[in-house]
């Protein structure tokens, strides 16, 4: 009789124990994350975002990394005792919405969504597989986070993560560089050449002669510092040997000749195309990542530094457009074939845009001072950005990870890059490195503490 | 008075011999053209074909934002533009680019297929349209049978097209390059994330042409997966194993996608990419090229166009790859090169090369094109000698017999400068004024190849002279199509000792001992086969096991 009925109890034990399992198997989820790595899993999708949305452009992608770094810090700042918003101290923002005093919050939750929704409306071009790639990422954290966090704490989280991201959002599209994507080569821009001007190059980045955004200059700045600072000063053009012009081309013609295997592989690892990458903000932006992996600050300082990159980066940008198109001078590949050597070719090929000062080297420096504000000089880290690339074929260089005795050294790196690849001149590298600095320092003396 | 007569004679003589050797005759030939760019650097192109089948060649002009012209040759150096009687208004709705003449329908009439880059009605946000079929009624006018041969769908920003028969049916197939991404189905809805995707890399079009009735779009059958910022391909047999291999042009190719080097495998549906192994994987702005057998061994070599110095990759069949030599050959001067020609222009037995150079459109430096004239192996750049320093902002060029004479003419596109430009900038048509040396003139006609025998290759042996001529199928040079008739200087020889013509798929004909001066008509004796459709071999079974239930059912019922 047992024998008869054990099959019967058997089975509906089975029965039991598979929907329980079945149950258990659609939460796959860990129970915890540590939390500077719902910071860095944001800022890797940020960065993804950035890579592989096309007509992407270093200026356009300068700007969101400055947005999603300031929403990381705004949607945790409420939560830490020491800090406060930088509302009413960034240009044209009296306001950002506060949490209620009577509700309990779960600031990963409010910066998980804040995150999602604003990486959305800043990329509003991206495809609909990517925004699904985000909300896929904002589910999983939230998945996770909800796990130990009241129902009602949650929901008042998502609520205020998405006030805040549609109040910065809001904020974003009077700065000049909304859907920035639409307006690449403003097939209307004309201006007179003169001697020394810029160009469009025949060895080309681009396939457009116009060149990128010549109004980006006019854009609302981060800092009201920023937006006041003075023109830099740029050496006279002259042609004659011997003069202080002419010797800024010589030595980027003579530098190309001799080209170690080390300054071509820095010439294309920061190269930083944004065609095919994160464009060199992003490549800052990464660097800030992996110090946040690396170190595991708090939430509030893994959301702070990468506010500080993002908007140094993005402030940078600005400036360095300003004065591009001010003073709109020529690059080497105009000048060197003109009065130096008519077959020369520059290692790497030119962007589309004017010379001085160097985006790539004003940008390093901005995020590097900010980064020293948070970590030691020291530092000591490797750089795999672009590990796993295929090698560029054209000059036979691989991608392989790079490791720097200190964070000023990327900087220094970053700037000198462009000079091995023969596209910048060393003035336009040195103003650059200066300006970014000061840049940075009006971003860091902003009263991020109470 | 005998005296006065003897020093007009020898002004004249001196004339002759240092004069201009190329005559510039656009303003008495009738042709008054430019092309118009919507907007930047793209268009246009020249195609050289018998459109009324008199004998003389006419020609086809892409025009951009100007109307197209057809014009048809009056036997007297002249042209007259003959578009609209000859009812191809159809096209004045596009922005053209390039084009390609072929007798697509076998019925002994050439018909042309015109690439676009969008409609001339309404700026569009993402300029983009149909390619054009427009089919010869043999009565002196055209159809526009694009959407019977089923193109009319696909919106795309098309720019060089290759003719070439790659599966050997005896129907002209076709390569079109693509520059920006296409749109199969048209455009529908406009959105960001449409605007930001409309400036990547696009994949060419590889055409089946099915019983002259609609082109099939194969390039996934056929192994074809490539993108790139492309001018097009241009189908040749590099390897010499008697089908069409293709060399595809690739814009950017140092950032975006290179050249890529296609070899078919027929009787195998496939192309294999052998760029890398033959070293033709060239990662420059590839504009256009030219196919010529440069150093007569036998094996074909290019000329590929790009901006700052051209490639000139001369085949190594030893080694199986292939070199540039531009600078050893004395053509590497710096510049921005599309169209590229080779002939023997001075009939004295050896390849002259024309390039055709011109800005970047809207800039405007203006920069003259070459000729370079073959001197014992090495190019010399003689334009100046030859008349053709022209500085207009160049782009697709073809050579064609103008009056018939044995010689070969050229004729040049250019672009209108968007910007204040010095020099004039319009379409020119040049003479062959050289009258040197013997010639060869041979039409092919083709039956189980392509009317034109696109793809065959003539080989002129004449005591030390060996020449090795493959019929052009368009888009060497740039957006273009040369004339399909073969044509071989050779200096004082009389005779030639021997001609054979390899014709697609490897049957060759053989003539012997051909008087020099004159033309020659050679038609291939392999007869066309028209392929039974497979539809007969699908409808046999299914007809036969229809039948069989049929009479199964009948059975039962009649048990019932």
């Amino acid at each position: 009789m047992k024998n008869k009925y054990f099959p019967v109890f058997l089975k509906k034990i089975s029965i039991i124990l598979i929907i329980g399992l079945s149950f258990s198997s659609c939460d796959n989820y860990p129970n915890e994350i540590p939390n500077h790595e719902v910071t860095a899993q944001w800022a890797d999708m940020t960065l993804f975002i950035t890579k592989n949305t096309p007509a992407n452009s270093p200026t356009f992608a300068s700007r969101c990394l400055g947005y999603m770094g300031l929403a990381q810090y705004e949607s945790v700042v409420h939560g830490d005792l020491n800090h406060q918003s930088l509302a009413g101290q960034l240009n044209q923002l009296e306001s950002l919405p506060l949490p209620q005093s009577e509700y309990s919050y779960n600031w990963l939750i409010v910066l998980n969504r804040s995150q999602s929704l604003l990486l959305k409306s800043l990329y509003l071009q991206t495809s609909d597989e990517n925004k699904l790639k985000i909300d896929s990422l904002e589910n999983r954290i939230y998945k996770i986070l909800k796990k130990s966090t009241d129902r009602k704490i949650a929901s008042q989280s998502i609520a205020f993560g998405t006030e805040l991201a549609k109040a910065i959002f809001e904020w974003s599209k009077s700065d000049g560089g909304h859907r920035g994507y639409l307006k690449n080569f403003d097939q209307e821009f004309r201006r007179e050449p003169f001697d020394g001007s810029w160009k469009p190059p025949l060895f080309a980045q681009s396939f457009s002669h116009k060149p990128l955004h010549p109004n980006w200059g006019e854009n609302r700045t981060f800092s009201p510092k920023n937006t006041l600072l003075e023109l830099p000063t740029y050496i006279t053009y002259q042609t004659s040997k011997e003069s202080d012009y002419y010797n800024q081309f010589i030595e980027v013609y003579q530098k190309e000749k001799n080209l170690t295997k080390e300054e071509k592989e820095a010439a294309i690892w920061w190269s930083d195309d944004p065609d095919e990458t994160f464009s060199p903000g992003g490549h800052l932006y990464y660097i800030t990542n992996s110090l946040i992996r690396k170190n595991k600050p708090s939430t509030i300082t893994s959301a702070k530094i990468l506010a500080m990159v993002g908007m140094s980066v993005a402030d940078a940008f600005i400036k360095c457009w300003k004065w591009k198109y001010h003073f709109f001078t020529e690059r080497p590949n105009t000048f060197i074939p003109e009065f130096i050597d008519q077959k020369w070719e520059s290692f790497w090929p030119d962007p589309p845009f004017p010379s001085f000062p160097s985006g790539h080297a004003i940008q390093a420096s901005a995020a590097a001072t900010a980064l020293i504000n948070t970590f030691e000089n020291n530092t000591e880290l490797i750089d795999s950005a672009h590990v796993g690339r295929e090698r560029d074929h054209v000059r036979n260089i691989e991608f392989k990870a790079r490791s720097y005795k200190s964070i000023w050294e990327v900087a220094k790196e970053t700037a000198d890059s462009r000079f091995y690849g023969g596209i910048h001149t060393r003035q336009d590298n040195k103003v650059g490195m200066e300006q970014g600095a000061i840049i940075a320092k009006n971003i860091i003396n902003f009263n991020w503490k109470k | 008075m005998y005296r006065r007569i003897f020093l007009l004679l020898c002004f004249s003589i001196f004339v002759k011999v240092q004069g201009q050797q190329f005559t510039d005759i656009t303003n008495r030939s009738g042709i008054d053209h430019y092309f118009e760019v919507y907007e930047g650097m793209f268009g246009g192109g020249i195609a050289v074909l018998d459109y009324n089948n008199d004998g003389f060649e006419d020609l086809y002009i892409t025009g951009g934002m100007q109307e197209d012209q057809l014009l048809e040759n009056l036997q007297n150096g002249t042209f007259k533009n003959v578009l609209k009687t000859a009812r191809l208004e159809s096209v004045l709705r596009f922005v053209t680019q390039g084009v390609a003449a072929a007798d697509f329908n076998r019925d002994g009439w050439m018909d042309l297929f015109v690439t676009t880059i969008t409609t001339k009605s309404q700026k569009r946000k993402i300029p983009r349209a149909q390619n054009l079929i427009l089919i010869n009624q043999g009565d002196g006018t055209f159809k526009n049978n694009s959407k019977s041969f089923g193109i009319q769908r696909i919106e795309s920003f098309s720019t060089g097209i290759s003719v070439g028969d790659f599966n050997l049916d005896g129907y002209p197939d076709l390569y079109v390059g693509n520059y920006f991404t296409d749109y199969d189905g048209g455009l529908k809805e406009i959105s960001d994330a449409t605007i930001v995707n409309a400036g990547k890399t696009a994949k060419g079009y590889l055409y089946e042409n099915k019983g002259g009735k609609r082109f099939k779009e194969v390039s996934e059958k056929y192994n074809i997966d490539h993108r790139g910022f492309s001018f097009g391909g241009i189908f040749t047999d590099f390897d010499n194993d008697n089908d069409l291999d293709l060399i595809v042009n690739n814009d950017f190719g140092y950032k975006a996608k290179p050249n890529y080097l296609l070899e078919n495998l027929y009787p195998k549906k496939e192309f294999q990419y052998v760029g890398e192994n033959y070293e033709m994987d060239l990662r420059i702005n590839a504009m256009g090229g030219a196919t010529a057998d440069i150093n007569a061994d036998g094996f074909l070599d290019y000329f590929i166009s790009n901006i700052r110095y051209n490639r000139f990759m001369i085949q190594d069949p030893e080694k199986n790859i292939f070199k540039d030599q531009a600078e050893a050959l004395g053509t590497q001067l710096f510049t921005i090169s599309w169209g590229a020609n080779f002939n023997d222009f001075d009939h004295d037995g050896d390849i002259d090369l024309f390039v055709s150079n011109g800005d970047l459109n809207p800039n405007c430096v203006p920069m003259y094109n070459f000729f370079f004239e073959n001197v014992n192996g090495q190019f010399k750049e003689e334009s100046t000698k030859f008349g053709l320093k022209d500085y207009g902002v160049g782009r697709g060029s073809a050579i064609f017999d103008l009056e018939n004479d044995g010689d070969m003419d050229l004729i040049v596109v250019s672009q209108k400068p968007i910007r204040e430009y010095g020099p004039p900038s319009i379409t020119r048509l040049y003479r062959n004024d050289i009258e040197e040396g013997n010639y060869l003139q041979v039409k092919l006609k083709g039956n189980a190849s392509t009317l034109s025998a696109h793809g065959a290759r003539i080989q002129v042996f004449s005591d030390s002279l060996f020449i090795n001529q493959e019929i052009d199928g368009g888009n060497t040079s740039h957006l273009s199509h040369n004339s399909t008739l073969a044509h071989f200087g050779l200096g004082k020889r009389k005779i030639i000792d021997s001609l054979k013509v390899i014709w697609p798929g490897g049957e060759i004909t053989k003539m012997n001992q051909i008087k020099t001066n004159q033309k020659i008509f050679v038609e291939e004796t392999q007869e066309f086969k028209k392929r039974r459709s497979n539809l007969i071999w699908w409808l046999i079974p299914i007809s036969a096991l229809g039948f069989y239930f049929f009479i199964r059912n009948k059975k039962k019922q009649h048990k019932i």
